[in-house]
Formats: C-alpha cells, sequence, structure tokens
C-alpha cells in the first residue's frame, strides 16, 4: 500500500493526468440510489428547471467522485490520498463530458507529500466552466 | 429567514455503520470506477488490504444520515429547496474498507451570513468502532440561498 508516483519524480508545476467522462443520466440515477440522495433536481427535469436550474443536474458528489478517482489513478493506490478540499462551483447537465485534472503547488520533502490544485472543467457553449476550483488535495508520494 | 445562530457547536445523534459489500459494488458502478481493488476482494488482498476498498468518497452514503440530521433539525429553520452544496473537504487516515464498522458524530461547527445566503458547516469525525482508531474527517459546506438577509 504506497503510492506508485515516487516524491523524487514530481516537480511543482507537474500536471496529471487528466480523465475525461461522459455524465449520462441513468449513471446519475445510479448514483442517487448508491448514495442515497435523491434529490429531485437531480432526477427530474421540470423540478430542477422550477426551481430555477437549466434541467437535470449531476450530484456535487458525483463530480468529486470523478476528481478522486483521476487522483487515485495516477497515485496506483488509495492510500495515497491523504486529503482532499472542494468547492463546487459550477453544474453539470446530462450528457456533458467533464475532465478532471491537477497541478503540483507545493512539496514537502521530509514527509515526501504534495499538495495539488485540482479541477473539474467542462467546455459549454465554447465557455470554460469548472464545476470544481480553487480546491486542493494532499497526497502522499513513494 | 435567518438560521438559528444559536445552534453552533450542537452535536447531533452518533451514527453507527458497516461498510457493506453490496452497498459499496452499487457505488463503484454508479461512479465508474474501474479499478479491481474496488471490485474484487482478491484485488484488494494482493494490493495490501484487508478487504475490499471502498472509494475515496464513498463515505458520502453515510452523509445523508449525519448531515441529514442537521438538515432536518425543526429548531435551525432550513429550507432544503434553498440548499446547494458548496464545499466538501475529506482528510484520510486510511481508506475504508468492506467489514469496516464506523461510527461518527455529526457537529454544526459553523453558520456564517455573506451576501444574501447563509454557509453552514458541517463536521464529523469518523472512528473505528472496535478499536476508537479515526479513520477520517469530513467538512461539509451547505449554502442556504437567499436567507442571509443582505
Amino acid at each position: 500500500m504506497a503510492a506508485k508516483v515516487s516524491f523524487d519524480d514530481v516537480k511543482i508545476g507537474d500536471e496529471i493526468p487528466v480523465m475525461s467522462k461522459l455524465v449520462k443520466r441513468e449513471e446519475v440515477k445510479a448514483y442517487a440510489d448508491a448514495s442515497g440522495d435523491q434529490n429531485p433536481i437531480h432526477q427530474d427535469e421540470n423540478f430542477a428547471k422550477m426551481v430555477g436550474l437549466p434541467g437535470i443536474i449531476a450530484h456535487g458528489m458525483f463530480t468529486m467522485a470523478h476528481l478522486t478517482s483521476t487522483l487515485t489513478s495516477w497515485l496506483g493506490d488509495p492510500a495515497a490520498l491523504k486529503g482532499v478540499d472542494v468547492q463546487f462551483r459550477a453544474v453539470v447537465e446530462m450528457d456533458e463530458t467533464i475532465e478532471a485534472g491537477g497541478t503540483v503547488a507545493e512539496l514537502d520533502p521530509d514527509a515526501r507529500t504534495a499538495k495539488l490544485d485540482v479541477w473539474v472543467r467542462l467546455e459549454r457553449g465554447g465557455v470554460t466552466q469548472y464545476p470544481i476550483k480553487n480546491s486542493t488535495a494532499e497526497v502522499q508520494l513513494g | 429567514m435567518a438560521l438559528n445562530t444559536a445552534l453552533i457547536g450542537k452535536t447531533y445523534g452518533e451514527i453507527d455503520y458497516v461498510v457493506d459489500r453490496d452497498a459499496v459494488n452499487r457505488f463503484v458502478d454508479a461512479i465508474g470506477e474501474q479499478d479491481p481493488i474496488y471490485r474484487d476482494p482478491e484485488a484488494a488482498k494482493a494490493a495490501g488490504y484487508a478487504e475490499q476498498v471502498a472509494p475515496p468518497t464513498f463515505i458520502t452514503v453515510i452523509q445523508i444520515q449525519t448531515s441529514g440530521q442537521v438538515v432536518l433539525d425543526q429548531e435551525l429553520g432550513l429550507d432544503y429547496s434553498r440548499v446547494v452544496h458548496g464545499e466538501q473537504a475529506y482528510h484520510y487516515e486510511r481508506p475504508l474498507v468492506v467489514g469496516d464498522h464506523l461510527r461518527a458524530t455529526p457537529r454544526l461547527a459553523d453558520i456564517v451570513a455573506k451576501k444574501s445566503n447563509e454557509f453552514l458547516t458541517i463536521t464529523s469525525e469518523v472512528h473505528d468502532a472496535a478499536t476508537g482508531e479515526l479513520l477520517l474527517t469530513t467538512r461539509s459546506t451547505l449554502i442556504s440561498r437567499g436567507t442571509g438577509g443582505a
């Protein structure tokens, strides 16, 4: 149980591999059932519009799960993910493609840890939106 | 209507939860996670874990019960239809695995008004029920839209 990424191979400014995902309505429904969050804004088009949303939106935690998958996929072990602290800043609609990634921002050579700036973004009408931004992750490197 | 700030610091009922294989399987399918350590106990054991691993955000399944108690507290005066999830933080001591028996106590840590909104911060420490060992801490910030009064 240790990160497959060595501290010695990482430097400030490095970007981790970006992972993209097409967000499907069936998956968001499955997420509602798996997480227990049955808020109708994640399932009911009319309800979502009634409360001022463009349509059904994904759970913030659904989007965060894609971010943590991206991080642990890079690290090679979830035990290397020590912390994650995110802000939800934009909605994710159905059939949009989200991309998650991050940049190494700080390194601690004694602890062999790194702090990353992390984000989830998408393109909507030619504009880049950030469903997750101003967010960080702490990782324990090998 | 503004929220009841007299409740800041209140702790809510302790949650008892055993990480369940079916629940992990459903969660892993829903998020599309492909790493076999989250799907196959043998793959998890080969990687050094005691059992099938729960993904980092799996703990959200108990937040329905932890944060839920705060959201539904009649004395708080929160209208859930105004609520959006603003921030979420997790700090991990180790990944959760199937069979972990968890105990968590939610706390309404803060209520802050910013412009027309109010920000509620709910924290919890999740411990191993058998050993008392701290497994992770969670911090959620919910935004109550339009109740800040400014």
